[in-house]
């Protein structure tokens, strides 16, 4: 590897990245750090500030690189760091025969540069290396000297921040009540400019979590069948409501805090003792990127635990600007890994981070969870009755196969059960799963939908996310 | 949920979609729990209430009339190993459309594996797919699925309960092993299936066709369809059967495609006769011998000019006239006797360079053997190396390093890669695709290391089924 010091601080765009990657030098921060000198490249995923991990990949030879992080800044943080642990501690790099497939994805679509290293930028000089661990040690004793004030600072903007969501929710209340004054069928025909204007307020009155999930509504009305959509407002607004009032039941319950205002921080996550850890075998169903009409990309993985006697889901959520344009998946569908999870405290945990990941396990079947056919969602009424505002959740479904309505719409239904219940898939789906008995399925149940992430069946792993 | 429950329900909920209190309406339970409060909170607590009784105690019925197709069969091969998955998934997703999609399971089910069904899925409508995806392909196309393909012989007994493609597959293999019972199964059964499906079962003649099959060929000459009746003619002219015979070559039409080519001679001791196209004069003169070319049939050309069919091909003088000499090589294609075709190849092997492209157009008629011998030509000329991309209906996973190496392939490849040359490199990438499906799984992993070293990312998507094809290993 190829590596000094100096050129790590030439490529830097600026003293503030450099400053970052030394505090994303530590060890802990890579579960996973690899090379292949043949192919002179080194790459690691780096457990940054988001659920998800960032994978990041530097070719020693040129200099070139890519990281999945939305920085702006080139090269990022996490390259920075993955390059100055190559130059400091090269032997923290496990030797891998071959590349993965993200690895090769990148290589396959860059082009080579034939300049050795990048052109200084303007201020480069200004730029030390040195300065910058020396930053970690001065920053510490600033922190110290901030916290008070700091945490004065906090307590009060919390103070005018419940203030002003209650003052958002009475909002909501009464938006609610002219959407039923004026009839949910006005509602679902306008439900873009409705819900807008309300999130727009919700916005102003720091309430955005809410807003976003307001925003949200509408398109997912338009997914669902014309018929079906006046009973999934009822649904939409009916948890609103409920979710309004359990806020000001106890406006500081972390869950109804993160469902309105703001989430908690990472760090806060691992700091709270009532955060539950699971040390266990995950594996990945898959992952959903979606854009939002606030702006915001939700990147969501879904993981299934591989020693639970029960289904147990774990979801890696971020939201990043979607000006940062398309963001590489940070896991493949299928992968599994052992890993200990932190859960965000709620009545139902289902978002989680990774606290720390070890090995990658060899994929397999799923536990034998033993699910009757007799109500393949009661999973997700057991967690309506903790956390009915929950409106997402994802079940694992019984045997059964996947069936087309005459007009073409596809359903799953248990297995044996022809007249049982049938739940719509959203969508369109592969042709060839209509010929696949599915042992078992993963997908999320939005009340009137399933989106099919995963399955089992005598064709082994199927992916359909 | 009681029935008093959902019928308040359905009552709100109606009031609601059009506008309006929904308090009177409600359950008596519920109205207790919306309690006393504003009418607008009481809607609200009615609409929270509403919102989990939907979510909750109702469950989606199955619509009445969900039909479900019967279950994909399992093929007679394994599935890819899985961690083979991501290297045969880049593969396909490099592969620009079905043909060369199809080459992939090609190449994958001559090392003993099938793809898996959510990786790629022959189309019902693609016949050339390797005969192991039969049953996918019947299963594909069986929309009502009533019927299963069955793993018995064909009969005529049987011939109902076999798809389309497993028939096809089944056939195929009877004329190669007993001709002359898939011959009387096509006449027996053939003539009461629609026009498109016989004159793909006439097409089938094709393989191992002998004298045998000459009479009930010509028998077809009163089938009601035009393409059976070309199609027999065609194969009967194979056989040397010519001379009018069908209502497609009437005499005169040979006679003025013979009038378009010149007969001389040649060498200065031993003189020889030749045949030439003739100079034309005007673009319509060249497009009438094309369209004589295309009609007419090699054997009847040959008896004009009293000479064998094999000795009217050997006396071709090629180069005068590049269009048609192609229209030449085509009308032997589908017209020519087993001999004059091998003859016809042979000689432009022989010739090599530009000649040798021209043999590509009679591929289908080529046994395996030349098949492979004009492919090692096109390689160790290298006169044209894209034209390696044209290559079908051959077999996967055979060509050797030395192959390769006898000639200038690899400095022909290393090139463009070294000096980066961007549309060059386009082109490279094709050969090597198409190389990835021919060359053996050791020359593969050669090959590699080869352009590697001339430049290549080591994970160029070009190199995606060269990678697949090293890693394949038999089950």
């Amino acid at each position: 590897m190829e590596f000094d010091l100096k050129t790590i601080e030439t490529l830097a765009p600026d003293q503030a990245s450099l400053s970052s990657a030394s505090k994303l030098t530590k060890q802990s921060n890579w579960p996973r750090l690899e090379k292949n000198e043949q192919l002179a490249l080194i790459w690691g995923e780096c457990q940054g500030s988001g659920s998800n991990p960032y994978r990041v990949v530097v070719d020693t030879g040129d200099h070139g690189y890519k990281c999945t992080c939305p920085s702006r800044k080139f090269p990022c943080k996490h390259t920075l760091a993955l390059m100055w642990i190559a130059a400091t501690t090269p032997a923290s790099f496990t030797a891998a025969g071959s590349t993965p497939e993200w690895v090769n994805d990148w290589l396959g679509r860059r082009r080579k540069t034939t300049s050795q290293s990048a052109p200084s930028a303007p201020g480069a000089e200004s730029k030390n290396i040195g300065e910058a661990s020396r930053d970690d040690e001065s920053a510490a004793v600033e922190d110290a000297a901030a916290i008070e004030r700091r945490e004065t600072a906090q307590r009060k903007r919390a103070q005018e921040t419940r203030s002003s969501i209650s003052v958002a929710l009475d909002e909501l209340d009464q938006w609610i009540a002219d959407q039923l004054r004026l009839g949910l069928a006005g509602f679902v025909d306008n439900s873009g400019d409705r819900c807008r204007r309300i999130a727009a307020r919700l916005v102003d009155m720091k309430a955005t979590a809410l807003a976003g999930r307001i925003d949200e509504i509408p398109s997912r009305l338009m997914g669902l069948r014309s018929e079906e959509r006046p009973d999934a407002a009822i649904r939409e607004l009916g948890k609103l409501v409920l979710l309004a009032k359990a806020w000001r039941q106890a406006p500081d319950d972390a869950e109804l805090r993160r469902l309105v205002s703001t989430s908690e921080s990472r760090e806060q996550v691992l700091a709270n003792p009532d955060a539950i850890q699971v040390e266990s075998v995950w594996e990945v169903l898959g992952e959903r990127i979606e854009s939002r009409r606030d702006g915001l990309v939700s990147h969501s993985t879904w993981l299934l635990d591989q020693n639970s006697v029960i289904p147990r889901f774990a979801q890696l959520l971020d939201y990043f600007p979607a000006s940062a344009g398309r963001r590489s998946n940070a896991f493949t569908s299928g992968d599994r890994f052992e890993a200990k999870l932190v859960f965000y405290p709620a009545r139902q945990p289902l978002r989680a981070l990774v606290v720390e990941r070890k090995g990658d396990i060899a994929s397999g079947k799923w536990p034998d969870f033993s699910l009757g056919a007799s109500d393949p969602l009661a999973a997700h009424g057991a967690r309506q009755d903790s956390a009915p505002w929950i409106t997402d959740s994802p079940v694992i479904l019984p045997p059964g196969a996947i069936l087309l309505d005459d007009r073409g719409a596809a359903w799953w239904q248990a297995a044996g059960d022809p007249s049982g219940i049938a739940l719509s898939i959203a969508g369109t789906i592969n042709a060839t799963l209509l010929g696949l008995n599915l042992a078992a399925t993963a997908a999320l149940w939005n009340g009137s939908q399933l989106d099919l992430l995963a399955a089992q069946s005598g064709f082994g792993r199927l992916d359909l996310s | 949920m009681n029935e008093i429950e959902q019928t308040g329900l359905a009552a709100m909920r109606d009031c609601w979609i059009t506008g309006g209190a929904a308090f009177d309406l409600a359950p008596a339970a519920w109205k207790t729990i919306a309690g006393n409060a504003n009418p607008d909170e009481r809607e609200r607590r009615l609409l929270a209430i509403a919102a989990q009784a939907i979510e909750i105690a109702l469950r989606p019925a199955a619509p009445k009339a969900l039909k479900q197709r019967p279950p994909l069969p399992e093929l007679a091969l394994p599935i890819l190993p899985e961690r083979l998955r991501p290297l045969l998934r880049a593969a396909l997703k490099h592969a620009a459309d079905a043909r060369f999609k199809t080459r992939v399971a090609t190449l994958v089910a001559s090392r003993g594996f099938v793809l898996h069904p959510l990786d790629w899925m022959p189309a019902a409508s693609y016949r050339e797919v390797p005969d192991v995806y039969a049953a996918w392909v019947d299963w594909q196309a069986g929309v009502d699925g009533e019927k299963q393909s069955r793993r018995e012989q064909l009969t005529a007994q049987t011939w109902d309960d076999f798809y389309p493609a497993a028939r096809r597959t089944a056939l195929t293999d009877m004329r190669r092993t007993a001709p002359a019972l898939a011959r009387q199964l096509i006449e027996a059964k053939g003539s009461s299936e629609p026009a498109e499906v016989r004159s793909t079962l006439i097409e089938l003649m094709g393989v191992g066709l002998s004298a045998d099959d000459a009479p009930f060929l010509k028998s077809l000459f009163a089938d009601r369809s035009g393409r059976v009746r070309e199609l027999a003619g065609r194969l009967l002219a194979r056989l040397g059967e010519h001379g009018n015979l069908s209502d497609g070559t009437p005499e005169d039409l040979t006679a003025e495609l013979a009038a378009f080519i010149s007969e001389g001679k040649s060498g200065f001791f031993r003189r020889r006769t030749t045949y030439a196209p003739l100079k034309l004069k005007s673009p319509s003169q060249e497009s009438r011998r094309v369209d004589l070319f295309a009609t007419c049939y090699l054997g009847d050309l040959a008896a004009r000019f009293s000479v064998t069919e094999s000795d009217f091909v050997g006396a071709w003088q090629f180069g005068f006239d590049d269009k048609a000499d192609l229209f030449f090589i085509r009308m032997v294609s589908v017209s020519g006797g087993e001999a004059a075709v091998a003859h016809l190849a042979d000689t432009l092997v022989a010739e090599g360079g530009k000649a040798v492209l021209l043999a590509l157009h009679l591929m289908a008629r080529l046994d395996s053997g030349r098949k492979r011998a004009l492919i090692r030509q096109i390689l160790k000329d290298t006169y044209d190396l894209h034209a390696l991309i044209q290559v079908e209906g051959v077999e996967a996973g055979w060509l050797e390093w030395g192959d390769l190496t006898n000639g200038q392939t690899l400095p022909t490849l290393r090139s463009p890669v070294a000096r980066n040359d961007e549309p060059l490199r386009r082109s490279v990438d094709q050969i090597l695709e198409t190389l990835g499906f021919l060359v053996t799984a050791a020359t593969a992993e050669k090959l590699i290391g080869d352009v590697v070293a001339a430049g290549m990312a080591p994970a160029a998507p070009s190199l995606g089924l060269l990678r697949l094809n090293a890693s394949l290993v038999g089950p």
